[in-house]
């Protein structure tokens, strides 16, 4: 143990001066050795979370809870990774607001309401997104400190089983941190779409479609999955003229269920968006006022070019590993990216775990969180537990699409008898006095015993609904004991999808028995 | 838009909001019983403070928001507001006294126009207060706390909640009482199983829950089996799927990715591919176009349409590379973007060499288009126009191999197929 611990050091101390110099400090080699192998004496934590996204900070703040000395090392300069800086609070943000102005522009005249001229002021709508994600990313930091999570601002790199290499954002000298434990989430990245190169400012991920300084005349939106149909959306009702171009023959992504996906696609279009599925971008022309996205039948044959001042590229998510230094440790990935765990997130060094978006399992960032508990609780305890039949996913477009458990082609696909039921919003007294009756909810259950596989909801706060239907799941409800519902059920914790106002709802359960993460 | 009531309600103790609640849904029922005012938590942190001092004095009555006391902390100073009207019916604990336990109690209050003589005050641990360990020498007129429930008073409205969960211990705690989800009671009841029965049923939910299925089963409405097959199917679902895991390629360090990639870039260099090709069609065709529109075509014309088309025909991103730069993190865009192919011809040194124009133009070829993607040019020999020749590409990795091959087999395909196509 002593050998290698010596062996190492000696080795990286070899590398030191290559690394300092290409960073463009370090006078002088020694001085730097000397300092830095103080450092990794000093620094001993029980755990180090690499990457302070949703996935790692709540590790971080429940590792701390549970007593450990806890580090998160974060490279963004905020915490909240991609979901709170760039993914799903800004573009709730935005969606929120464009949703209101939409309706200012084309429905509060039919609600008895005259307003006069309506003008976009996409600065300030910008401003209250950002204002949001500051206070959100902030509040983290406040978290951290609170629960005495130390958090080291820089990139993290696996140096050895037990040591993490800190490079620091302000420049600084690197710094070893030293871990018994170590959580790798590192989450992901926009996949590129080849031969469209990313400028986020005219060809953008969801980072740059949340940040355009005006409203494109014409959108193009490459892959109609959830990003992609939420960020359309609000171009879409700021006054762009949106075409998503997706690949499969149906929206929402592989785990929507076919028939909802339709339903959505109906109303959408309804609203202004335009579909062309089965369509394959074969790439773009970028000309200086305008880009040209050459689209083909994905079956082969006709081929056409639509215009786009700007192109969102939404293909999907990969997992993102850049310089975490997985090779010098040995921990292997799998063809898609994704580092290869257990079922406890154990890596094939048992001491590093790996939770959310960068490892298997859906890309959602409550699932993430989810897993950092577990892990957590796999460290401390030697048991945790996430119920991935019961995760729930929300399309905050509007009106919402939420849904958890199985859709209808996997209960179809699995052979098994089933019985549906749903019951259509326009039938609700509530969503007709608001004027807001598009969607449905719909049960998949089993045939013989009428439990509940799988539920889904179109329709508005469907993201806020789909709570109790995660509920029945997790209790193995059947769809009678919904009907039948009553309050005589203990609450647990359950899986809430993000964000949505029931995760205050959970939070509060888990204040009750144990402690809240975010208070 | 939240009132300072509100505010302050979200931040007050749990027990505090409770009573706040509480007297808030039973507005028009007098409960001339008093409340404990325990120590609020200021902030989620705060454990003990100092009272500064009281605003009002004992007798005093109050309305929702008044400020009732400051509180001082190591990080600040904070008026509390009452959360509804009422009387300061007993300070308990005097101004300045310091490190007060959050959740003890620090005062009395009544409702507005209770009798404070007569006022039963309650003990203190009346709002169940688990958390914060109630500060023990103050409770100087502790009374008998069951006693007030044979009070005449109490009659008047004691609060159902109240009464509700003081007796629910009590009868609770003789036995455990599980309860069935409502379709299950439903069920239970409706076929009169009694609870002995019901308890022996195999269960098959979360947590040896009881499910309707498990009834009807054994109801024998349904088969036996199903609900256990079903169970076993949705918890495999509950796993993450961890099964047929491809692990990628073994790759090195990334940290110094471009300086390995270029190493083994230089590694493959020497990797050529050669096909045979034909080049009997294309002559033919030449032939034809002379004939019939007086034109002559250069053979490398034929070869360069050739090789631009089947440089269009190949997938647009060599999938193996672009997982690599995936992996590596390398500039995606930049590498996913496939070169173009340029092939070398040759001829086979076998058949008789001929055609001095066609050669000429191959030298063309290679010389213009040719030289830059393709560093390593192999000399040419000339064509054979009958017999065999070769075209070889040479390629810069082994992830491009693939693609090479691809290339080489559609162009021959274009040359012996159809080259009047080509150019036309």
């Amino acid at each position: 143990m002593l050998k290698s611990f010596v062996l190492r050091h000696s080795s990286r101390s070899l590398l030191r001066p290559l690394s300092a110099k290409a960073g463009g400090y370090a006078p002088s080699t020694f001085l730097l050795v000397q300092k830095r192998g103080l450092a990794s004496e000093a620094e001993e934590h029980d755990v180090v979370v690499i990457g302070g996204g949703p996935g790692g900070y709540v590790a971080a703040i429940k590792a701390a809870q549970e007593g450990l000395k806890t580090a998160c090392v974060e490279k963004r300069g905020t915490l909240g990774g991609t979901c709170l800086n760039v993914g799903c609070i800004p573009s709730k943000s935005l969606l929120n607001n464009s949703h209101i102005y939409h309706q200012i522009l084309h429905d509060v005249e039919n609600r008895g309401i005259d307003v006069g001229d309506v003008k976009l002021n996409l600065t300030q709508m910008m401003k209250a997104k950002e204002q949001s994600v500051s206070g959100l990313t902030k509040g983290i930091e406040y978290l951290f400190k609170k629960n005495g999570v130390d958090y080291v601002k820089g990139t993290g790199t696996i140096a050895g089983e037990h040591e993490i290499e800190v490079n620091p954002l302000d420049g600084g000298e690197p710094q070893t941190l030293r871990a018994r434990n170590i959580i790798i989430a590192t989450g992901s990245e926009a996949t590129p779409f080849p031969g469209l190169e990313i400028d986020e400012k005219r060809i953008v991920t969801s980072t740059g479609a949340i940040a355009l300084t005006e409203v494109p005349e014409k959108m193009v939106v490459i892959g109609g999955g959830i990003i992609g149909l939420e960020m359309g959306s609000v171009w879409s009702r700021l006054g762009s003229e949106v075409t998503v171009v997706e690949y499969l023959g149906a929206i929402g992504g592989p785990g929507m269920d076919a028939e909802m996906a339709k339903t959505m696609q109906r109303i959408l279009q309804k609203q202004g968006m335009k579909f062309k599925l089965n369509t394959k971008v074969m790439g773009g022309d970028v000309e200086p006022n305008n880009i040209k996205v050459n689209v083909e039948s994905a079956e082969g044959g006709k081929s056409e070019a639509i215009d786009a001042d700007v192109v969102l590229v939404a293909i999907g998510r990969r997992p993102y590993t850049a310089n975490l230094g997985l090779e010098n440790v040995g921990i292997e990935v799998d063809e898609r990216g994704r580092i290869v765990i257990d079922q406890e997130y154990r890596t094939k060094i048992p001491h590093i775990r790996v939770i959310g978006d960068v490892t298997f399992g859906a890309m959602l960032a409550h699932k993430a969180e989810e897993e950092g508990i577990a892990a957590v609780e796999y460290i401390k305890k030697g048991y945790g537990h996430v119920n991935y039949g019961a995760i729930p996913s929300v399309m905050y477009t509007h009106p919402e699409a939420a849904w958890v458990g199985q859709t209808e082609q996997e209960v179809k696909a699995a052979g098994k008898a089933y019985s549906l039921g749903s019951f259509p919003f326009s039938a609700n007294s509530r969503a007709k006095t608001n004027l807001d009756t598009e969607g449905m909810v719909k049960f998949i259950t089993d045939k013989e015993t009428d439990r509940i596989l799988g539920i889904h909801i179109i329709g508005p706060n469907a993201g806020e609904m789909i709570a109790e239907g995660v509920l029945a799941m997790e209790y193995g409800a059947s769809s009678e004991d919904i009907g039948r519902t009553s309050h005589e059920w203990a609450v647990l914790t359950l899986s809430k999808a993000h964000p949505t106002l029931s995760e205050a709802f959970k939070e509060a359960a888990m204040a009750a028995f144990s402690k809240p993460i975010h208070a | 838009m939240a009132s300072p009531i509100h505010r302050l309600f979200s931040r007050l103790s749990p027990q505090l909001r409770q009573h706040a609640l509480r007297r808030g849904l039973t507005t028009t029922a007098r409960r001339n019983a008093a409340s404990n005012f325990l120590m609020p938590a200021l902030s989620p942190t705060m454990t003990e403070g100092t009272i500064s001092s009281w605003k009002l004095k004992e007798g005093d009555t109050f309305s929702a928001g008044d400020v009732l006391l400051e509180i001082e902390t190591d990080k600040a100073q904070m008026d509390v507001e009452a959360p509804d009207d009422g009387v300061l019916a007993k300070i308990m604990v005097k101004a300045s006294a310091k490190a007060v336990q959050v959740g003890s109690r620090i005062a009395v209050l009544a409702e507005p126009g209770d009798d404070l003589a007569g006022l039963e005050v309650p003990p203190e641990k009346d709002s169940k207060s688990g958390s914060g360990t109630p500060a023990s020498g103050e409770n100087v007129d502790e009374e008998n706390p069951r006693k007030d429930t044979g009070s005449p008073r109490r009659e008047h409205g004691p609060s159902v909640v109240e009464s509700s969960v003081r007796s629910a211990p009590d009868t609770a705690m003789t036995g455990k009482v599980y309860t069935h989800s409502p379709g299950v009671a439903h069920l239970i009841r409706e076929h009169r199983i009694s609870e002995g029965d019901a308890s022996a049923i195999t269960t098959t939910g979360p947590k040896g829950r009881l499910l309707k299925g498990d009834i009807l089963a054994h109801l024998g409405r349904i088969n036996k089996a199903h609900p256990r097959e079903l169970e076993e199917r949705i918890h495999k679902l509950q796993k993450l799927d961890l099964s047929n895991i491809k692990i990628a390629p073994p790759k090195k360090d990334v940290g110094e990715s471009a300086k390995k990639a270029t190493e083994k870039l230089d590694v493959d260099r020497e990797r050529e591919l050669k096909l045979e090709v034909s080049f009997g069609e294309v002559l033919k065709a030449q032939n034809k176009l002379q004939a019939a529109l007086g034109i002559h075509l250069p053979l490398s014309t034929f070869i360069s349409k050739a090789t631009t088309r089947a440089n269009h025909s190949l997938p647009p991103v060599a999938s193996a590379s672009d997982i690599l730069d995936e992996l590596l993190n390398l500039p995606s865009m930049a590498s996913s973007r496939p070169a173009k192919f340029q092939p070398a011809i040759t001829a086979l040194p076998l058949p008789s060499p001929r055609s001095p124009t066609a050669s000429a133009d191959i030298l063309d070829m290679l010389t213009g288009a040719a030289s830059a993607t393709t560093p390593a040019v192999k000399r040419t020999l000339g064509i054979a126009a009958t017999g065999p020749n070769v075209i070889s590409l040479t390629v810069k990795s082994a992830e491009e191999e693939e693609r090479g091959r691809l290339f080489l087999e559609k162009l021959k395909s274009f040359l012996e197929k159809d080259p009047v196509g080509l150019v036309l």
